[in-house]
């Protein structure tokens, strides 16, 4: 289930893209969801993620992800109309409770609580695409240049993870064998016998780090300059979509200096669409944004822009 | 000249007093491929650090004497120069990746190298395809399998195109189909592409014949030196186990070459027997050999496992219908290739997972329901690696730890065991500071410490030399002659056929043969013993060296006598 939350190479043209273009474009997205106030343009950053996240497979870990997301989406939606006292439009006059006061459940509090939560929404849905789209490592590769050795040392953390938790859970098992229980007895028992499972598992990967140390010292790791090796390629489509988001960017930033996207919600909540400004900013905006999602579908669909891209 | 010259090479590694290497003297040509054996601690792996110039740039020590590298003194050599000449792939496969995914493995060393952008892809793609590893160019390097990460990281090394290729025991961690694979890689990459290659092995079985001159180390210097068939017959009259069987076998023979493969073995043995085997004349005696199983049949059972099923979550079917039932005081072997399920099946028997349907009964309990815990104070199980067991500060700690956990009173058992084992000497010793074998050692007193009924072992044999092996199938002879049960998993066939008295061979989930281990490894052209390889056909059911001496000895010596001497005089 968990394999589900992270990245897997499954061939789709979403994957395909440049790590660079695809950092632009989900920045691009997260300026954009922090910048919109306007529940209607959140919205609408929402369906445009869900697209892209069909459009990579990733319906099954967006669920996960979405799980947690409308669970906190609740509460904030639960908890903003207990504090905040600015909505004109109250909808229930409650009792006083200690410290909050008068609880008077304006609907203007639940408005703005539930906008909070689809800006929360976008911002998971980010980030679950961004588990989806992209390989970490090429991302890492990135900042081979400029940070080397961090880069190493957390590409050599991240594939040490998964073998030293078949190690932990060899040895528990090894241990269980010896008689150990780890479900068994106090707070301070059962941490100690965790120490000694841990003890084992640090005694066996300071061993193994001289090992691996001794392989890269072979492989003539600290011999001078290093160079750095990069598979990812430039193609049109990744130009498209930079472009795209820087442009999607503007167009953002000029529609917010007209007021677009802006929304006000106390003392009273305003109109989703104001005039046809609202909807003509939203939809330059999402189109710019949607062109991964256009070149996804000339791709599968149209063989000359396949050639092209 | 040669291209490698050791003068004079005496070693110490810091804090030690006892030389790893001492004046060692060797020269190595262009080209050739050596092969370099002895037991544990006999210095192999040093030799193979200091031809890398690991050693004592990495370790540290007191080197005396000199190592040239084409004529010029190897610490003078700057370390990039020499990783471009001189490539290095070590035993352990999961020790030596660093990179999360194949590509960026295979271009570490390059980036090392600080070699530019276009000649590194043009490395790397040469590499791919000569490994074959195009499918998993883009997989996470911790989810290969282990053969696949030792030719990843042969990979790795070969991209650096290196003209020596030092391999210290690739195979040691890897089945035996896996291990084939890196071999004839060696052996190609030696005869096709000129590689000079350094390789030190303990699976000699399979790779004495590939070489052009083998090494034999003995506590830190070289014991012999020489081709394959010239030095088998001195160790074999020395006494030393570092011959595989076939070639051991020959050497007792008064013979002016020894056969050293399965196929020269057959190929000298064929007309003794041709006459004889047509008429049906030669028939190995079983029966006395079946008569140990006969008697297991009155015992009571151990292990019962009844139409055992299992499938993993989201995965295939492991365990299909299995049925197997192991009698006290039985030593099983269970041979299968990777994936065929036989540690899932081990993990029934010792309770750490439950069956989808079936039956699991283990010392009379139920563990299918019930768990491990019902049984494992009688149980004793050793993991693959037994670095898993040891974190105690001394080995009578170790033991006592076990007997701790389970309540026992009486420690006077430890005196046994450690006597048992020949650990008496090690007893305030930090288990860590042992070597392998000796690690093994406490590891197995450690669980045995208990007495307990039944011992269950996961590949004990990886990485052990020969007489690691024999010593440890020995203390496992000797445990069923107690009475304990013994279940062993392994890839190793040689094991299997001296040591077992029954073998179960699993394919894709299921048991495809149970028996007595002459009837199963004699019936088997690919699950054979070396020994049993040659013999097939000629008397079938041979599967050990004693057994060859036994039968086929004293059929062909008397000849064999006359003709070399007719031979020689002529």
């Amino acid at each position: 289930m968990f394999d589900k939350l992270f990245y897997q190479e499954k061939g789709f043209f979403l994957q395909s893209f440049h790590p660079a273009a695809v950092l632009v474009y989900l920045c691009v997205f997260l300026v954009l969801s922090l910048l919109y106030e306007n529940p209607l343009y959140l919205l609408a950053l929402l369906f445009l993620l869900a697209f892209l996240i069909r459009g990579v497979d990733g319906m099954e870990a967006w669920e996960g992800f979405l799980k947690a997301g409308v669970f906190l989406m609740l509460m904030v939606m639960i908890i903003n109309p207990l504090v905040i006292r600015s909505g004109a439009t109250i909808i229930w006059h409650g009792p006083a409770v200690p410290y909050l006061g008068k609880l008077n459940i304006s609907m203007e509090a639940m408005y703005y609580g539930a906008a909070s939560g689809i800006r929360l929404l976008v911002l998971i849905s980010i980030f679950c695409l961004y588990n989806q789209m992209i390989n970490p490592d090429r991302v890492l590769k990135l900042f081979s240049r400029v940070a080397g050795k961090s880069v190493l040392m957390i590409a050599l953390s991240t594939r040490m993870f998964p073998t030293m938790v078949r190690d932990l859970k060899r040895i528990k098992e090894v241990q269980q064998f010896r008689g150990v229980d780890f479900d068994e007895g106090s707070l301070w028992e059962k941490a100690r016998k965790y120490s000694c499972l841990y003890n084992v598992l640090l005694l066996s990967s300071l061993e193994g780090s001289m090992e691996i140390a001794e392989s890269m010292q072979a492989r003539a790791f600290g011999s001078g300059k290093r160079s750095v090796y990069s598979r990812n390629m430039l193609r049109p489509r990744d130009i498209i979509c930079t472009g795209g988001s820087f442009l999607a960017l503007s167009a953002a930033i000029w529609g917010l200096r007209y007021g677009c996207g802006l929304y006000t919600f106390y003392p009273e909540a305003d109109f989703l669409i104001k005039d046809s400004t609202t909807l003509i900013a939203l939809s330059v905006v999402l189109f710019y944004l949607s062109m991964p999602l256009i070149l996804n579908e000339g791709w599968n669909y149209c063989r000359f822009l396949k050639s092209k891209i | 000249m040669p291209l490698f010259k050791v003068e004079n090479l005496t070693y110490y590694y810091p804090e030690t007093e006892k030389a790893a290497l001492r004046n060692l003297n060797l020269e190595i040509e262009e080209g050739e491929f050596i092969l370099v054996a002895g037991g544990s601690g006999s210095g192999k792996s040093s030799l193979a650090r200091v031809l890398a110039g690991l050693i004592p740039d990495f370790y540290g020590g007191k080197v005396g004497g000199k190592v040239l590298f084409n004529d010029k003194d190897i610490r003078t050599i700057d370390r990039r120069k020499l990783a471009r000449e001189v490539g290095l792939v070590f035993q352990d496969p999961e020790k030596q990746i660093v990179q999360t995914y194949v590509e960026a493995e295979i271009a570490f060393g390059l980036e090392n190298l600080g070699l530019c952008p276009e000649e590194m892809l043009r490395r790397i793609a040469e590499v791919i395809s000569f490994m074959n590893l195009a499918p998993i160019s883009e997989a996470f390097t911790a989810n290969l399998s282990g053969g696949q990460k030792q030719k990843l990281a042969l990979a790795s090394v070969l991209a650096m195109q290196p003209r020596v290729l030092v391999l210290d025991e690739p195979t040691s961690q890897l089945d035996p189909v896996s291990a084939e694979e890196i071999l004839n890689l060696a052996k190609r990459l030696n005869e096709e592409m000129g590689f000079t290659v350094i390789m030190i092995e303990q699976r000699l079985e399979r790779c004495f014949q590939l070489a052009d001159r083998v090494l034999l180390m003995e506590k830190g210097e070289i014991a012999y030196d020489g081709r394959a068939q010239e030095i088998a017959r001195d160790v074999v009259i020395r006494d030393m186990p570092f011959v595989p069987p076939v070639a051991r076998f020959f050497a007792g023979l008064d013979l002016p070459s020894v056969p050293i493969t399965v196929k020269e073995g057959r190929k000298f043995l064929g007309p003794y027997f041709k006459e004889k085997y047509s008429t049906g004349e030669i028939q190995c005696d079983l029966g006395c050999k079946n008569l140990q199983t006969a008697n297991l049949t009155e015992q009571k059972s151990v292990v019962s496992l009844q139409k055992l099923w299992f499938a993993y979550p989201g995965g295939q079917e492991v365990l299909k219908d299995v049925n197997l039932d192991i009698k006290e005081g039985e030593f099983v072997v269970i041979l299968g290739e990777n994936g065929a399920g036989k540690s899932t099946m081990l993990k029934h028997i010792t309770g750490m997972l439950k069956p989808g349907r079936g039956r699991v009964q283990v010392l009379g309990k139920d563990v299918s329901r019930n768990g491990f815990k019902e049984i494992r104070r009688f149980t004793a199980y050793l993991s693959q690696n037994p670095n898993d067991y040891l974190f105690q500060d001394t080995v009578e700690d170790e033991l006592l730890f076990t007997l701790k956990n389970f309540d026992i009173k009486d420690v006077s058992v430890i005196d046994e065991i450690l006597e048992r084992f020949h650990l008496a000497d090690c007893r305030k010793t930090n288990p860590r500071e042992l070597s392998s074998g000796e690690r093994q050692r406490v590891a197995l007193a450690s669980v045995l410490v208990t007495r307990p009924k039944l011992i269950i072992l996961d590949e004990p044999t990886r990485g052990v030399d020969f007489l690691l092996k024999a010593e440890l199938g020995e203390i496992l002879q000797k445990e069923t002659e107690r009475g304990s049960t013994v279940i062993v998993v392994t890839h190793d066939v040689e094991f299997a056929a001296e040591f077992a008295v029954r073998v179960v061979m699993m394919f894709l989930g299921r048991i495809v043969s149970d028996g007595e281990k002459h009837n199963v490894l004699g019936k088997s052209v690919f699950y054979s013993p070396q020994i049993g390889k040659m013999c097939r056909g000629f008397c079938e059911g041979v599967l050990t060296l004693a057994e060859a001496k036994d039968k086929i000895f004293p059929l062909i010596h008397g000849k064999t006598s006359t003709s070399h001497r007719a031979r020689m005089r002529a």
